[in-house]
């Protein structure tokens, strides 16, 4: 029985393995997720080694040197100086730490409320279960993302915790709206019939037989969202409700450095590259990833 | 079996699909013959290759990923697989017809019946003088198409849209639209499985009499014997790529030599009511590693050595009747 | 007839709906011994599915009642005990979308036993392997495979063993083989009249095959435009099948023999097509497309005789009991 087991278990994971390598094929066919990938790993691995790897990694806080100020890109700053004297590419790798925190902090508690509720909304549909949901989730719909999160962060004082819970607090109905269509259609699998024939609970169906069918989905689109987050807290950052000086916000830094534009372009250029790109390879992974969740036709 | 050269042949096709896993090597040599005025059946199971089959001698098959690894489709002894794509365009248009399984997928939603209609008989027929029919031919053409399918008020079948007609009424449709031409050889790709027994007796009939008055050729691919037996003449079964017995339709059925053909027949439930048979024992084979020699080998009760060596040869059965399978090797002399 | 395991009496489900209401199953009577196959045969829009879905609990009827082993349960799954949902359960058609592809098999069969609480842990999956060697499926290769990986034939045994999980006594077998190739069909029909035997079951076997009927079934039951036409033994009924839209179906059937060919009643009368449930016709709903149609045909409905034991027509040819020759 234990070889057995054993054998079972090897069998399972060789199977994963499998699975594994097809998903890489499908998501290595386009190119350009590839890079996108290759550019997001390199920038999560400079983020997280910013304190050993940023040149002056004491710029990142309140520091001055106004003898090195406005000084433009040289060998000694990559990408030159801002004001009162800070490397700016230290600045920018401590940066990428807070924009990446903020998005996987607010995707984790935008998402799983969102996905929670659209579930229940769409085993539901048809009942006054839904229609409470659904219309709250309209409601905020309603209203542009960028306006909400900018009352809401208003109201509060500004830091970095309010900030990713007014960003979270827009951020959920996408999700609600994203998983109601996805389980509405879903309750009518015969999966979901047998289930509920055989008595099981409402919570198997929902999170054993309804979620892991909308994983797909729900990853893809998480994705793409970290791109979209980061240039909301950029820009809410930008208008001065973010992240507080001295802290290197992306947002922020392009916010000090527009004020000196055209002259100190590269106080500005620079951060506003980093937001660029890392939202670029977001978006690229993106469509790597519907590449790989898509039904095969061969 | 007559002596002319065929209407279409297919020689020892060979075609396999390039995957993530590999190279599926699916169809294994498929040789088989329309002539002229005849009815041919190809038989076979899901993932037996019929469809390949099919889509390969329209060229439809998409490639990449699909690759014809060798082989040759001669219609009227021209190389479809070679012709240039107006000649192919020309064949299609004047020569070719299909019917697929999915009459929703050969319609398009968004026209009206009569639309696709005029579209098809204002492209594919000329007066006899070659000039392009007139505006009233092309309707008084396309109303009789659908009359002759058994079609009731085709006036008004003309302007409704494809969801608004029933399965049976669209499948229809579709024979109207094929037949509708002077087309010489009608591919049907299991064109009934989706209806009703009583909505396929009646449209089996009816394309019956249509191919009879046209004189046109048909090769019907179907899983159903009950359908072949009624339709064809003669039929070619099809297994794991390569025919595996060919022979006239209702001798073959009555007697089937190659084991996987006998296990097919055991397997038909019969109006009869004797039980049904255990079935025949494993599955199709993987296309990316497929057997040695004989496909059916390891699911064959009749197995030898030799089978696991080399693909057998077609033997003779019986009248007409030939069948791929080293029982029926005569002993040398 | 012994007491019988199921019955439906004067069982009904309408469905309203924009166009108007839909009458799926209108008034019908069966009785099921147990140990029986009961085949209910009928095109698409007859009303069968509807049927066997009233019978698990998808639907609560509109009118009419379902008696389990004399008790009633004419009422949605949900409102259903845990023993009943325990007793009766369902093989879907297609298994493609009735196994949940992103679990796996050990998962998909554990749930009916952890929600029944009827094994876990270690014996949990004892149980499972038992499960799947019952259906010829060897537990090391499929325990963790998931269903997009295994053919169509192998889903269905798995549905089948998943069905069996609670030790049931009454299955509803809707189109099991409908979506398999003659040689798979085989081989499931056969594993599931050797576990009749084995288990003591009772089948309602959902289909639209009247060959395959021929083959499996104790009983059969023809419905057409949500009413049954006749029900009759097997035997019986396809050594004298009485109702015009039965001798109409046989007729249609392709057959591979010429034995066959002689048992089909004469070739070539199947016309029309089966109407909207929406707008049945009144009388006889099959007058439309009857070839030994009456005049009173469209205007009464005929009501159920039982020509010979066992033997119930609903057709105005057969006005009264009456010997038949």
């Amino acid at each position: 029985m234990r070889d057995e087991t054993k054998a079972n278990l090897l069998a399972a994971w060789r199977q994963r393995r499998r699975n594994l390598a097809h998903g890489w094929y499908k998501y290595s066919r386009n190119p350009l997720s590839v890079i996108g990938l290759a550019v997001l790993a390199l920038i999560v691995l400079v983020a997280i080694l910013a304190p050993y790897i940023a040149p002056y990694p004491g710029h990142a806080k309140a520091y001055t040197n106004f003898r090195e100020a406005s000084q433009p890109p040289s060998a000694k700053h990559f990408f030159g100086t801002d004001r009162i004297g800070r490397d700016i590419f230290s600045r920018t790798l401590f940066g990428y730490r807070f924009s990446l925190m903020i998005g996987a902090v607010v995707l984790a508690l935008g998402v799983a409320p969102g996905v929670i509720l659209g579930l229940l909304a769409g085993y539901r549909r048809g009942t006054w279960i839904e229609v409470v949901i659904m219309r709250v989730t309209d409601v905020f719909l309603a209203v542009p993302p960028l306006v909400l999160a900018l009352a809401i962060t208003a109201m509060l004082t500004p830091n970095l915790l309010n900030q990713m819970m007014a960003i979270a607090l827009v951020w959920w109905p996408w999700y609600s709206r994203l998983v109601f269509s996805l389980a509405s259609s879903l309750r009518n699998e015969y999966f979901v019939k047998e289930a509920e024939l055989t008595g099981a609970s409402q919570f198997h169906i929902l999170f054993r037989e309804i979620l892991p069918n909308c994983f797909a989905p729900i990853m893809t689109k998480m994705t793409l969202d970290m791109g979209l987050v980061i240039l909301i807290e950029s820009t809410l950052s930008f208008v001065g409700l973010g992240i507080q000086p001295p802290k290197p916000a992306l947002g922020t830094m392009v916010a000090e450095g527009a004020k000196r534009l055209p002259a100190e372009w590269w106080s500005t250029i620079f951060p506003a590259l980093a937001i660029v790109i890392v939202i670029l390879a977001f978006n690229l992974i993106g469509d790597g990833l519907r590449d790989v969740f898509a039904v095969e036709d061969v | 079996m007559p002596n002319r050269s065929p209407l279409l042949e297919v020689r020892s096709l060979h075609v396999g699909f390039r995957i993530f896993e590999g190279h599926l090597r699916v169809l294994d040599g498929v040789t088989l013959s329309v002539h002229e005025g005849e009815r041919v059946g190809l038989v076979g199971e899901t993932g037996c290759g019929k469809t390949t089959t099919v889509k390969s001698v329209l060229r439809v098959l998409p490639m990449p990923p699909a690759k014809v690894t060798g082989g040759e489709i001669l219609y009227r002894g021209r190389d479809v697989l070679k012709m240039h794509r107006h000649a192919l365009h020309i064949l299609r248009r004047q020569e070719l017809t299909a019917i697929f399984q999915d009459p929703l997928q050969s319609l398009n939603p968004v026209f009206t019946i009569g639309s696709q209609l005029r579209d098809i008989v204002r492209d594919s027929m000329r007066t006899p003088e070659g000039k392009p029919l007139s505006r009233r031919e092309i309707e008084a053409r396309c109303i009789q198409a659908l009359e002759e399918t058994g079609m009731p008020d085709p006036a008004r079948i003309m302007s409704n849209y494809p969801i608004q007609l029933s399965g049976g009424m669209r499948q229809r449709v579709c024979i109207a639209e094929a037949l509708s031409t002077n087309a010489r050889l009608l591919l049907a790709d299991e064109p009934t499985t989706n209806l009703d027994v009583t909505i396929q007796d009646q449209i089996l009939r009816k394309l019956d009499r249509l191919v009879d008055q046209k004189g046109a050729s048909v090769l019907m691919i179907t899983h159903s014997m009950g359908v072949v037996r009624d339709l064809t003449q003669r039929i070619y079964i099809m297994y794991a790529g390569s025919v595996v017995e060919t022979g006239p339709t209702r001798q073959l059925l009555a007697s089937p030599r190659h084991p996987y053909t006998e296990g097919l027949m055991a397997s038909v439930p019969r109006l009869t009511g004797r039980g049904v048979s255990e079935g025949i024992p494993g599955r199709i084979p993987n296309y990316l590693a497929p057997p040695p020699g004989c496909r059916f080998h390891p699911r064959c009760p009749h197995r030898m050595p030799e089978c696991s060596v080399e693909a057998p040869p077609m033997f003779d059965v019986g009248a007409d009747q030939r069948a791929a399978c080293y029982l029926y090797r005569r002993p040398s002399p | 007839m012994t007491e019988p395991i199921l019955e439906a009496r004067g069982l009904t489900k309408f469905f309203p709906t924009k166009r108007g209401t839909v009458r799926a199953v209108d008034q019908i009577d069966f009785a099921m011994a147990p140990g029986d196959t009961l085949g209910l045969v009928g095109e698409s829009g007859s009303g069968k599915t509807t049927t066997a879905q009233c019978v698990v609990g998808i639907y609560a009827p509109t009118q009419g009642d379902i008696l389990f082993q004399g008790r009633s349960i004419g009422a949605t799954a949900a409102k259903r005990s845990r023993d009943l949902k325990r007793e009766i359960r369902i093989v879907f058609q297609d298994p493609g979308s009735s196994l949940n592809p992103k679990r796996t098999i050990k998962q998909i069969l554990a749930t009916p036993l952890a929600v029944h609480r009827m094994a876990s842990g270690r014996e949990q999956l004892a149980r499972i392997s038992a499960l799947l060697e019952r259906v010829e499926l060897p537990p090391t290769e499929y325990l963790y495979k998931h269903p997009q990986s295994i053919g169509g034939g192998e889903k269905q045994m798995v549905a089948i063993a998943r069905a069996l999980a609670t030790d049931p006594s009454f299955v509803v077998l809707d189109e099991p083989t409908s979506a398999l190739d003659v040689s798979v069909q085989a081989k499931i029909i056969n594993l599931l009249l050797g576990l009749q035997k084995e288990m003591g079951l009772t089948y309602l076997f959902i289909t639209h095959d009247m060959s395959l009927m021929r083959n499996a079934a104790s009983r059969v039951a023809i419905m057409y435009l949500g009413k049954l036409s006749e029900i009759a033994d097997t035997a019986d009924f396809f050594q004298m099948p009485l109702h015009p839209y039965t001798k109409m179906l046989l007729s249609s059937i392709p057959v591979v023999s010429d034995e066959e060919e002689s048992l089909k009643p004469a070739k070539g009368i199947s016309r029309g097509e089966i109407p909207s449930p929406v707008n049945v016709p009144p009388g006889c709903s099959f007058h439309s497309r009857c070839p030994s149609r009456m005049e009173i045909c469209d205007k009464v409905d005929p009501t159920t005789v039982e020509v010979a034991p066992g033997h119930v027509v609903r057709c105005h040819l057969f006005p009264l009991r009456r010997e038949i020759s």
